[in-house]
């Protein structure tokens, strides 16, 4: 009964102030009040009114366990109270069926949780519910919470004078241990002057002097003071600076939201002297364990400091400045949490140089623990969400990680969970970013732990993600090939240090890792560029990984060279975009460079590593097949990579179609080709670029390639090309380097 | 050709000494990070996924009241435990348990009193804290020993002369903690990976926040999956022969909308007898050439055992339970639910359990 009004009500209001407005208009009004009643028949078969009538009719000792109505109606209810709030009248009905304990406890805790208003509470409810109190069958925790929430909900009571009549009623509760504070809380907002009397100072007395002074009873003790100087003669002390805590976690964010949908005006009682900083509610707060701790030094220092050690310790809090860690070095003590260092150079750099296992070992379960909690074991789906802290702490972790130019061992088990859940766009910037920096994984494990999961997010993913996922791979190999290059420096200088091996990374298994990855992301970049249409983009992140391949032998001193696939060099051969044609040319001009002085230190030191026939053989196969292509205009000639049939290719209709990808008649440089033919012959009419392939104009033209900034052609043209310009009128040919 | 890629000596222990090492060596530990810490950790978590064992040995009954003093024997089975894991402690003494029960007394006071307007009289606020180590609760060698933590405290209006009453307890503990894994741990560490507690919600806060504090460890809810109750289903079930389980009760959830719940309670002897039926005949084992020194039980067993509950189920109410999880099992052994909270009843066969839950909660350990 009460719903249906509730629900009616602003809309009566709405017609009534109508009609006030405009006595004239009748009609109008009449029509508003046939559309009003429509409204209300409709309303009637409302689920969430049905759900409000259910619970002010349904009768006391009704089953809860088994029962779907009512666990239907509660969730139209609970999902009304949280998205728009409740009406005064919805809050009298549900608050009633839940105090009154109609269908048992468990309920009632889970109906004062909703309680959210949407604008104001009725006075009456809460004194029907402060009643229900003094019935006494409620469950401790559960008065409790109803204080709770009358407390945090008192600005939105629409009226306070039945509840200051029933200040002795609502005093008698200051008896009970647990609900003591909360009374004393709710007393101090009722309080006026004539509440305060000689038998309620006497009893805040006496429970003062069984409790100690507790800040609760001393607060109310002392606004009676101020009404009524002379019945208290108690001293307050002076120090008294914060006032009671504020229990409005459990409706805190629910209400605010719904106030700020609503555009409610009325605020929370958040008086800021009556606030204090309420520690507890930040460590409620979903995401606390992605909380740094803070930077403290060890407490209990006399079960850690051996008595030999009697040297005085400088905490690293206290460290201000590098000069001053360089000074302190050999006495410095790290913090109780190592989770605090992340993120303050200072420590890192510290940490870095003592190589402390233990140290690191602290720093790593916390840091595992947080990321397996946060994203892993959530079980409310926590990780679904984007969330700022996340993302926060991420980025520091990334940022540390840069700092320290490695990975954390905890974050790469993490990652290699997290890779098998994740759907590839939850702050994917971050994950690729921490992936990235994943040490070298042994080849037997490297399939099972990054392949597979990142090929099926490969192919089920955005282009963005492919680009993405390709940078990230080039990042880490570039990683790996760093530290191999320090590492293989220092280890010639360092044999000693080989006696005691027994760590599992060969020169030969780190061989396979490398080769496992450029193969793999060769399959990716194969397959990633037949379903993009060789997207021009994608492509550019592909030949950014060859680019650090092709180097691999000079600038990372690693003996192996591996070729791409024919699915990346075909498509950036016959790309549409200059660039990736010039990229693909420095690439294979790079590979003829590290492929000559490998060999050549081959034959120089005979114990050097082997480089096989097949790789040359690719190398000149590709040679070749460019050569032709862009020079001798010899493509499709049998025998090279890209074969056709004959018969088909003259169905094509294209005139001359071997001479369709040389350097004049490439779809990338064919622009160039029209316009330096206008350039040079300005005026002719009927455009022969053909003629630019004669002797003259063909070096002209190179020339005039060469200054577009094409560096990668003009490396590759001059390293590979035997070409003079006096040559006469024969243009030079080809040849390969290292023929087998 | 074969180029070895050395490993760091160990650091030693003491984490104040500094030692003067070449850039080289510091590139050394980068570069085995990965498999650094992992394989220092000796299970290499990322590596090899780590699972719960298959094959666990059957419950007998210990005769624990012998090893651990029945006073706190009698308290960690009255109660009703909620779990949490704790990532490895570092630099806890079981020696210096009288300097942690000041500390932590000294600690909640500190944390009562914040927010607070003025100090409460006597230096901790009626707050005493004890730690204890639980003599006999170990199983393995490489076990810790349990450290149980009891907070007594006056209640609010008791008359001066009332003794001070338990207000919260919690416990720390290893059973047959995978020796690997406990093995691969430098010396500063303790690892007691599974901790249970009882009483209000916010002195676990502050207890945890302290222990976070001084031993640098991390604290997380341990819940007890699907494939632990089902273990403990037949764990439990084995025992009824040597003592009665009155009763085995499972309560099932399925997903349907709005969510069944279904309590399914089976006569013990019933449920006796058909665990006996899918028990593989332990001469049959040692046929296949396993040398069975003990009674141990297979998830195999274990599957076949739930498969029969639940199509005895679907015979009489045509619902299959498959389709829904096991959210908690209680018989007069014990109880266990998914959300995390354990009551074990009777102590002879406690080990067993705890053995099964530490296990759980080692596999929640980040590295």
């Amino acid at each position: 009964m009460a719903a249906q009004q509730n629900l009616a009500g602003p809309s009566d209001s709405d017609t009534s102030s109508v009609s006030d407005q405009s006595v004239s208009s009748r009609s109008v009004n009449r029509s508003l009040r046939v559309a009003e009643k429509e409204r209300r028949k409709n309303k009637a078969s409302d689920p969430y009114v049905v759900a409000l009538k259910y619970f002010s009719d349904v009768e006391a000792g009704t089953p809860v366990y088994g029962n779907d109505e009512v666990e239907n109606n509660m969730v139209l209810v609970e999902k009304v109270a949280y998205s728009k709030g409740l009406s005064p009248e919805a809050i009298s009905v549900m608050l009633e069926f839940g105090m009154s304990l109609r269908m048992g406890t468990s309920l009632c805790a889970r109906v004062l949780k909703c309680l959210i208003p949407a604008s104001v509470v009725p006075q009456e409810a809460v004194v029907r519910a402060v009643v229900w109190l003094g019935v006494g069958k409620l469950p401790i925790s559960t008065q409790v919470l109803f204080i709770k929430w009358v407390l945090t909900i008192f600005d939105l009571i629409d009226a306070k004078d039945q509840l200051r009549a029933i200040y002795g009623f609502i005093f008698s509760f200051v008896t009970d241990e647990n609900l003591c504070p909360f009374i004393c809380h709710l007393l101090y907002l009722l309080t006026r002057k004539e509440s305060v009397r000689v038998f309620r100072v006497r009893k805040l007395l006496e429970l003062q002097s069984k409790l100690g002074r507790q800040p609760f009873l001393l607060h109310l003790l002392s606004l009676y003071k101020v009404f009524c100087p002379e019945l208290v003669t108690l001293s307050i002390p002076s120090r008294m600076k914060s006032g009671f805590r504020n229990h409005n976690s459990t409706w805190k964010s629910a209400l605010t939201g719904v106030q700020k949908r609503n555009g409610s005006q009325v605020a929370l009682s958040n008086n800021p002297a009556f606030t204090i900083k309420d520690k507890t509610n930040s460590r409620k707060r979903k995401h606390y364990h992605l909380e740094l701790p803070a930077l403290s030094s060890v407490v209990n220092k006399e079960a850690q400091t051996e008595p030999s050690s009697s040297r005085k310790l400088l905490p690293l809090v206290q460290l201000h400045s590098f000069a001053q860690l360089l000074e302190n070095m050999h006495r410095i003590e790290l913090p109780a949490q190592m989770g605090s260092l992340l993120g303050s150079s200072l420590p890192l750099q510290y940490l870095d140089f003592v190589q402390d296992e233990s140290a690191l070992l602290r720093l790593n379960f916390w840091l595992g623990y947080a990321l397996h909690e946060e994203f892993l074991f959530c079980g409310d789906g926590g990780a679904l969400q984007t969330s700022e802290e996340a993302l926060q702490f991420l980025n520091k972790l990334l940022s540390t990680q840069h700092f320290l130019q490695e990975g954390f061992s905890s974050s790469e088990a993490f990652l290699y969970k997290f890779l098998a859940v994740w759907d590839g766009s939850l702050l994917r910037p971050q994950i690729l970013g921490l992936l990235s920096n994943v040490p070298v994984v042994p080849s037997s494990q490297i399939g099972r732990l990054l392949f597979e999961p990142l090929m099926q997010l490969f192919f089920t993913s955005s282009m963005f993600f492919k680009c993405g996922l390709m940078e990230c791979l080039n990042n880490m190999l570039l990683k790996w090939l760093t530290w191999h290059s320090v590492y293989a420096l220092e280890d010639d200088l360092d044999i000693s240090l080989n006696s005691h091996t027994s760590i599992n990374m060969t020169l030969s298994g780190f061989k396979d890792s490398v080769m496992e990855l450029v193969d793999f992301a060769g399959r990716l970049s194969s397959v990633g560029l037949q379903l993009e249409g060789c997207h021009s983009l994608f492509l550019s992140f592909v030949l950014d990984f060859y680019e650090t391949v092709c180097d691999m032998f000079l600038k990372y001193g690693l003996p192996l060279v591996v070729m791409p696939p024919p699915g990346v060099f075909y498509p950036a051969m016959c790309a549409t975009d200059p660039v990736s044609v010039d990229r693909l040319a420095y690439i294979m001009y790079r590979y003829k460079v590290n492929l000559t002085s490998a060999k050549s230190q081959e034959k120089l030191t005979e114990q050097a590593f082997h480089i096989s026939r097949e790789t040359f053989r690719e190398f000149n196969q590709y040679l070749v097949v460019m050569v032709n292509c862009l020079w001798n205009s010899k493509m499709f000639q049998p025998g090279m990579g890209v074969q056709l049939e004959e018969e088909l290719l003259l169905k094509s209709n294209v005139p001359q179609y071997w001479t369709s990808f040389d350097l004049i008649h490439h779809p990338a440089f064919m622009s160039y080709a029209v316009d330096f033919h206008q350039k040079c012959w300005p005026g002719t009419k009927d455009m022969d670029l053909n003629s630019i392939k004669n002797s003259k104009p063909w070096s002209w033209y190179l020339e005039y390639l060469f200054t577009q900034g094409y560096d990668g052609l003009k490396q590759f043209v001059q390293s590979n090309i035997n070409w003079q310009l006096t040559a006469g009128d024969k243009r030079g040919d080809s040849r390969s380097t290292q023929q087998t | 050709m074969e180029r070895h890629y050395s490993s760091i000596a160990r650091t030693p222990t003491n984490s104040l000494v500094v030692k003067r090492r070449t850039k080289s060596k510091s590139y050394r530990l980068s570069y085995q990070s990965c498999f650094g810490a992992g394989s220092r950790l000796g299970l290499t978590p990322a590596l090899t996924a780590r699972r719960l064992n298959t094959s666990r040995r059957a419950p007998k009954s210990h005769n624990i009241t012998d090893k651990v003093n029945a006073e706190q024997l009698a308290l960690l089975v009255k109660t009703e435990w909620q779990l949490s894991y704790v990532t490895p402690l570092y630099q806890f003494r079981h020696t210096q348990l009288k300097n942690y029960s000041r500390q932590l007394s000294a600690f909640i006071a500190a944390e009562k009193q914040q927010g607070l307007a003025v100090e409460v009289e006597g230096p901790q606020g009626g707050i005493r804290v004890s730690f204890s180590v639980v003599q006999g609760m170990v199983e393995a060698a490489d076990d810790a020993e349990t450290v149980l933590i009891q907070i007594h405290s006056k209640p609010l209006f008791a008359r001066p002369d009332e003794p001070q009453k338990s207000v919260w307890s919690g416990w720390l503990t290893c059973i047959n903690g995978n020796p690997d894994y406990l093995h691969s741990l430098p010396e500063d560490f303790v690892c007691l990976p599974l901790f249970c507690s009882s009483g209000p919600e916010n002195l676990t806060t502050v207890v945890k926040s302290w222990f976070q504090q001084n031993f640098d460890c991390c604290f997380g809810p341990l819940d007890i999956s699907h494939t632990s109750l089902q273990w403990l289903v037949a764990l439990w079930t084995n025992c009824h022969a040597e003592s009665s389980i009155q009763h085995l009760k499972m309560i099932w959830t399925l997903p349907v909308a709005p969510p069944l719940q279904i309590t399914y309670t089976v006569n013990p002897q019933d449920a006796w007898e058909l665990w006996s039926s899918v028990r593989k005949d332990p001469q049959e084992e040692n046929k296949a050439g396993k040398d069975v020194e003990e009674d141990s039980i297979d998830i195999e067993e274990v599957i076949s055992f739930i498969q029969a509950l639940k199509s005895h189920f679907y015979r009489h109410f045509r619902l299959d339970l498959s389709a829904g999880s096991l959210n908690q099992v209680s018989t007069a052994l014990g109880s266990a639910k998914y959300s995390g909270r354990i009551k074990i009843s009777n102590s002879k066969y406690m080990i067993t359990t705890l053995t099964l839950l530490t296990e759980c909660a080692l596999l929640k350990m980040p590295i």
